[in-house]
């Protein structure tokens, strides 16, 4: 290899650069893991103490995996997508087919919307994530609805049930027995302990460094020589195997596929959830995610159907008066306490464009701010 | 042709062969033709609007030529994406500093180190870039070899934009790059840090690096370049030694004549 040899009489660094490495999680991170794990698998509890109930858990569970899964695209990496309930809606459908017609058995489902949803992903990816901003958003959305009128057609209806949504599946069963509704909060628990440990990892991996450049600005990234639709796609796929992962979870907590499950309100539902909790904090979209589920099955109950005008109140507010979320709560709490704290990026689409859509203006010489 | 730059024997690392590019129906180049030799410090002046910016768009593949070919180390770089030519190793500092802004100087630099490292692009997880991290104080050796050691952990849009400069510098120069693009590397820099900034670059050419500068401060082309090509309305009107480019009417006319009225 001519050119590294070439490189390397430029007496490079890098290529002497040793490979001894710090250790993953430091005694901070397992403690706040653990903090996070017991917190997790005491819900059923503490919920039932806040006046709800223990199926509530579960659902909570599988709600913040989706939105967890949100965060690595929208907050680390700065993308929003309205398009998530393809992906969530998806999985849901396959999880529910897979349980209708092949098996009781929750392995092979789970498996099987895995495959589907990282095929869809890197479909959707490619078509999508060529532009940024308020045209990624839009673009999801459309393949989204598209799929959601593609499960509601006449031709399909015989497959997915229509209107009705698919009923009448087996229930739920893992290595022959019958899974309890305590085993599926436990499955679910561990799942979204699991995710929560990558997502941390990732943040903080090289790859996470990569997808948050992307964020700031992704022209000086692929400038410095890194495939930037690559790592995009990346975040776009690893955001879209959670919302999948919740989507069959979902069916294996309830045995039905609902239609709404691929309705655009699903996907603004994960937006409100990540925006409640704090965008791009990974706790705060669990927390939101948390929260919204509370109010819309504990505090429904006692304001009725108000609980709507309540909850839009609260997101207004929370949008002008506390943009962090309710993750900047804490930091403010550590900042007056006398902590450091980074300043942070809460919304998404004033972003600088594409790579693609910089080169295409420049291409066409209308943006020339740069040359004089 | 082989020429002797710096005390050695150096080959054309880069040549640019009748380039032109249209605006819509505005000329901004006008058939180009540029050799650099490597190891040697090209600067490219000329009056404002004379298309060297768009010069250095066309090699990094940011705007593409409608005519012309460009050669590197032996290579053509027709039809490659942008990550693929940097990744060539070439590295280009912007006319409005490109950074990262709220990422931590640190960061800012390890992405080109992880860029020249991983290539353009790769999985990795199981690595924490913390304090420690081979790559992490790779890039902090990097922000003091420019003078910016004292705010490593701070988030580079706090920079002022001196120093914002020469963060994107540190960025450019942790990729270990053969061939360096600077865009008025020192516009808006005090004649200390500019002078600075001249001696850092004359060190990184004594070790190799090829640079191409565009430069309005004829003091730092004056001290700085081997060679120079002058652009007016996007042709080469001049090229040659710095006295020999001092010295010619043309020039004169169109730029230096202007620029010290």
């Amino acid at each position: 290899m001519s050119e590294v040899t070439e490189r390397s009489a430029l007496g490079g660094k890098v290529a002497g650069i040793g490979v001894r490495l710090p250790t993953l999680l430091t005694r901070r991170d397992l403690v706040v893991l653990v903090v996070f794990a017991i917190a997790v698998l005491t819900m059923p509890t503490w919920l039932v103490a806040l006046g709800g109930y223990e199926a509530l858990a579960t659902k909570i569970v599988i709600w913040a995996i989706f939105a967890l899964g949100f965060d690595i695209l929208l907050g680390l990496t700065g993308y929003l997508s309205f398009g998530h309930a393809a992906f969530f809606g998806t999985a849901a459908y396959v999880t529910g087919l897979s349980l209708k017609h092949l098996s009781a058995d929750i392995l092979p489902a789970m498996a099987l919307s895995f495959v589907v949803v990282l095929v869809v992903a890197l479909a959707l990816g490619v078509l999508t994530l060529r532009r940024s901003g308020i045209y990624f958003a839009i673009l999801t959305l459309a393949f989204a609805e598209m799929a959601h009128a593609l499960v509601l057609s006449s031709t399909l209806q015989k497959w997915t049930g229509g209107d009705n949504g698919l009923t009448g599946l087996a229930s739920p069963s893992l290595f022959g027995s019958r899974l309890s509704d305590h085993s599926v909060f436990y499955i679910c628990s561990a799942l979204l302990i699991a995710g929560y440990v990558f997502a941390r990892v990732l943040r903080r991996s090289p790859l996470g460094l990569m997808l948050r450049s992307i964020k700031e600005n992704q022209m000086r990234l692929e400038y410095t020589g890194v495939n930037v639709f690559a790592y995009k796609m990346a975040a776009f796929v690893v955001s879209a195997m959670y919302a999948g992962l919740a989507g069959s979870l979902m069916v294996i907590y309830e045995p039905y596929v609902a239609t709404k499950y691929l309705y655009w309100s699903t996907s603004g539902e994960v937006v409100i959830m990540s925006v409640i909790g704090g965008v791009g904090t990974l706790i705060g979209p669990i927390f939101g995610a948390g929260f919204m589920l509370y109010f819309e099955n504990v505090v429904q109950a006692f304001i009725g159907e108000q609980w709507k005008l309540l909850l839009g109140i609260i997101f207004v507010a929370i949008v002008i008066f506390l943009p962090g979320g309710f993750a900047d709560l804490g930091r403010l709490g550590w900042k007056a306490m006398g902590g450091v704290v980074r300043s942070r990026r809460h919304n998404v689409p004033d972003m600088p464009g594409s790579v693609e859509e910089d080169r295409r203006r420049r291409q066409r010489g209308d943006l020339e701010e740069d040359d004089d | 042709m082989i020429e002797t730059v710096n005390g050695h024997a150096s080959a054309p690392i880069l040549e640019v062969r009748g380039v032109s590019k249209w605006f819509a129906g505005l000329k901004a180049l006008d058939c180009v033709n540029l050799t650099v030799q490597e190891g040697s410090i090209h600067a490219i002046i000329g009056p404002n609007g004379a298309g060297k910016s768009t010069l250095l768009n066309v090699l990094i593949g940011l705007i593409e030529a409608d005519d012309g070919t460009i050669t590197y180390a032996g290579e053509t770089l027709k039809g490659l994406s942008p990550h693929n030519i940097i990744q060539k190793g070439i590295a280009r500092v912007f006319q409005t500093p490109q950074i990262f802004p709220a990422l931590s100087l640190v960061e800012n630099v390890a992405i080109a180190i992880l860029a020249k490292r991983d290539g353009k692009f790769s999985i990795r997880l199981l690595e924490a870039l913390r304090p420690g991290h081979p790559v992490v104080e790779l890039a902090a050796e990097h922000l003091r070899e420019v003078g910016l050691a004292d705010h490593l952990q701070s988030e580079a849009q706090h920079l002022s934009r001196g120093d914002k400069r020469r963060l994107e510098l540190a960025l450019c120069l942790a990729a270990e790059p053969r061939l360096l693009l600077l865009d008025e590397p020192t516009a808006g820099m005090s004649r200390h840090d500019t002078n600075r900034t001249i001696d850092l670059l004359q060190h990184l050419s004594r070790k190799g690096m090829t640079k191409i500068v565009i430069e309005h401060d004829m003091h730092v082309v004056f001290s700085l370049a081997d060679r120079i090509s002058v652009l007016a309305q996007g042709a080469v009107i001049a090229e040659g030694v710095p006295e020999d480019v001092r010295g010619n009417p043309k020039v004169q006319q169109a730029y230096l004549g202007e620029a010290s009225a």
